[in-house]
């Protein structure tokens, strides 16, 4: 415990000198602020290396930001409703190869799976396979190749609807369909239907048109 | 985790994987292992997307799985596996030293997709090589098959853990997860395959152009439906045997600076002998003897025997103590120590950065205590030969600095100050550690800074882009000069200047991030094998 505190001037507990300050001499201000954000250097950082090695490296570097914002790993986030559609948004949409992941090395849960529809959803259930072959993905793709075999023409209104909610995700029909994705926007498709007999994947997005003019029929559908 | 490495973890991801992902992999690194439910519900993520970001970062093995008790399968984040995202381009570029072309798409391939089976890689790697080449000529499959076998025998690229084949009589319900297994000896196992074919050049018209909505592709149908002979097999790049030639190539020319061409080599040699016989991570490598070293020597080297003994001699005597002598059968035995070796790299880093830093003379003082291990003040001001108050200035502002430490001995058991010795002393190990807590910060501002100047001038990039892209477009329908020069001027000059200084500016970020990034090698190396001795 210490004894005196001092009334008076401070006396220190051991010898000053020994740290390196004389008797008496002024001590440095006691610092009572976190060190400043952007401290001043007092010698400038030597320049980098520069290099064959280092030059192409950078290219690299570079290279690889961009690539890898176009593989199908990175995963866009869903943006918010602007107010105004443009038009040319429709036509700058980045086309993305999409990926299965190989099931076998993960883990059960990983695998997306259906919510089973309740009430007269379940009615409006496009296939009745649908269900089951859903939580394969495999089976999805293979559906979907032998509705797009089958050509036009005589397709019963389901399969018509699923193969045109599908191709409206990925306007371009690239070779292999969306798992995960086709099937959650297809699912949210499903849920937001209202229950009418419109089909909604005739109106396409931007066009304003369905949503006000139910009652003038002089429009064209498409 | 330091605050630094998650910071910089997640930058690293949002950059290559985007926002939801880095959500999810931050989330883990933070809180270790969890069960799916939990991470969805404590990021407030829906679990389709948790699902999704996690099979991502399991692909990219930045994300382990593990079946706890219970059925319950939990996830860990691999905080130091995140973080070698910033050494990605130096390991293509090694490749490219290494394995020329063929090498470098390898490795980037398997790089950017995390694992990919052996026939996917030499298909993808022989297109893109056949894009580069000139018109009517293809890159044989063969020949990137080769460039492969030759990657995993010099154990750069090695076999993921696989599912075991179990039998078919296992009763009840499948494993929630499968178990994978690795085995040492088939890690390097290239599967007999005989890939015949050539790469496909891909038509123009398939090429995107800005605003052009594409024609229905072809289907790759055929090729999806054959079966692939070695599915399952999958391989990733071994980022560990990069680190072991990143950690060769430092000790050589560590050795070529401090003596001369000749005895690096000598070391080089040393080390390639000792490539597979030491692993990566032993304190030394085996002994070699001095004929062995003189008949493995590189075939330009005429040096005579004596002459090759005679740098031995010197190398090993030497105080850095890169090579030592470990016996005299054989002509004389040596080995390469490469503890010591990283620890004298990791020295002279230190030195450097506080030389930088602080000035020569501080660098005096710092390599002075190094020497001596422990210094008084008094002693300091004399041995190193500065006048008293600017040593004491310079060795606290070392001290607040954290390069130098104190250490206390005290003369009686009460520990009284004015009965204490205070010597000043270099902790390397915790001085080291220190510097690499710096480092993850200089990059985090470096990436920061980066995205920022990017972002300021998002505008002007996007129009620069788009005038790009008319250019290229009118040049292709072939426009007169004429009108390409009024698109041009479309950028006015002003703006032109903006974007000169936009791109010398995030070039110098990108290159400065990448010399930060050898700086962290070499202490993490240190560190690691500090570790690994204790």
């Amino acid at each position: 415990m210490a004894g005196n505190k001092g009334r008076g001037r401070a006396a220190y507990t051991f010898n000053i000198e020994a740290v390196g300050f004389g008797r008496g001499e002024k001590l440095p201000d006691v610092v009572l602020k976190p060190p400043p954000l952007f401290p001043d250097t007092d010698y400038k950082p030597v320049p980098l290396k520069a290099g064959e090695g280092e030059d192409y490296m950078l290219a690299l570097k570079q290279e690889l930001r961009e690539t890898m914002k176009r593989m199908p790993y990175y995963m866009e986030t869903p943006e918010e409703k602007q107010d105004i559609e443009r038009y040319s948004k429709r036509y700058m949409k980045v086309y993305k190869e999409e990926w299965i992941p190989d099931w076998r090395r993960l883990p059960r849960e990983m695998m997306p799976r259906k919510k089973c529809k309740k009430g007269p959803k379940s009615e409006k259930a496009k296939d009745t396979g649908k269900g089951a072959s859903l939580a394969n993905t495999a089976d999805v793709l293979k559906k979907i190749e032998e509705l797009e075999k089958r050509g036009d023409g005589e397709k019963s209104d389901e399969e018509n609807e699923e193969k045109e909610g599908s191709k409206e995700k990925s306007k371009e029909g690239d070779e292999e369909e969306d798992d995960d994705a086709a099937e959650q926007e297809e699912y949210d498709e499903e849920e937001q239907e209202e229950e009418n007999d419109y089909i909604n994947s005739y109106f396409e997005d931007g066009d304003d048109f369905g949503a006000d003019s139910d009652d003038n029929m002089d429009e064209a559908t498409y | 985790m330091t605050q630094a490495e998650i910071k910089l973890c997640s930058l690293l991801l949002q950059e290559h994987f985007g926002e939801i992902v880095e959500k999810i992999g931050v989330h883990l690194i933070r809180t270790g292992s969890q069960p799916l439910r939990v991470i969805a519900h404590d990021t407030g993520t829906s679990l389709d997307q948790v699902k999704k970001a996690l099979c991502v970062l399991i692909q990219h093995n930045l994300v382990i799985y593990q079946v706890h008790k219970r059925g319950v399968v939990e996830y860990e984040a691999q905080c130091s596996r995140v973080l070698r995202m910033l050494r990605y381009p130096r390991y293509i570029y090694t490749a490219k030293t290494l394995y020329s072309d063929t090498g470098e798409l390898i490795v980037e391939e398997l790089l950017l997709n995390g694992k990919m089976t052996m026939s996917a890689v030499v298909k993808k790697v022989a297109d893109r090589l056949t894009e580069t080449m000139e018109d009517g000529k293809t890159m044989d499959y063969a020949e990137v098959s080769n460039t492969f076998v030759r990657l995993a025998d010099t154990h750069f690229v090695q076999r993921c853990p696989w599912v075991p084949a179990t039998e078919n009589s296992d009763p009840g319900p499948p494993p929630p997860a499968p178990i994978l297994v690795i085995s040492e000896k088939d890690m390097y196992l290239v599967p007999k395959l005989s890939l015949i074919g050539k790469g496909k050049r891909r038509r123009s018209s398939d090429e995107d152009a800005a605003g052009e909505p594409k024609a229905k592709r072809p289907k790759h149908s055929t090729d999806n439906k054959e079966p692939i002979p070695d599915d399952g097999i999958y391989w990733q790049a071994n980022l560990d045997r990069f680190h072991q030639h990143f950690r060769d190539q430092a000790i050589v020319s560590a050795v070529a600076n401090r003596m001369d061409q000749t005895s690096s080599e000598i070391v080089r040699t040393m080390l390639r002998m000792s490539e597979i016989t030491t692993p990566s991570t032993a304190p030394f490598t085996q002994p070699l003897s001095s004929n062995e070293i003189f008949r493995s020597l590189p075939v330009g080297y005429n040096i005579s025997k004596q002459v090759l003994d005679q740098y031995l001699t010197l190398l090993a005597d030497d105080p850095l103590e890169f090579v030592g002598k470990s016996g005299d059968s054989g002509g004389g035995m040596y080995v390469i120590n490469l503890h010591k070796a990283l620890g004298s790299l990791a020295t002279a880093t230190l030195e450097s950065v506080v030389q930088e830093r602080f000035g020569s003379r501080c660098a005096r003082i710092f390599r002075l205590v190094l020497q001596k291990k422990h210094l008084e003040q008094k002693q300091v001001e004399d041995f190193a030969m500065i006048p008293a108050k600017e040593a004491k200035d310079m060795l606290y502002k070392m001290l607040s600095g954290n390069f130098i430490s104190l250490q206390e001995i005290p003369k009686t058991p009460d520990h009284a100050p004015s009965r204490t010795f205070y010597l000043y002393t270099v902790n390397i190990l915790s001085a080291a550690r220190m510097l690499l807590h710096r480092c993850y910060k200089s990059i985090a501002n470096l990436i920061e800074r980066r995205q920022f100047e990017t972002k300021e001038n998002k505008r002007l990039l996007e129009k620069s882009q788009r005038v790009e892209a008319i250019i290229a477009s009118m040049q292709a329908t072939g426009a007169e000069e004429a009108q390409l020069q009024e698109i041009e001027e479309m950028i006015t000059a002003p703006e032109r200047q903006q974007l000169e200084t936009l791109k010398r500016n995030v070039n110098k970020l990108d290159a400065s991030e990448i010399q930060v990034d050898e700086t962290i090698f070499l202490l993490e190396s240190y560190i690691e094998s500090t570790m690994k001795r204790q």
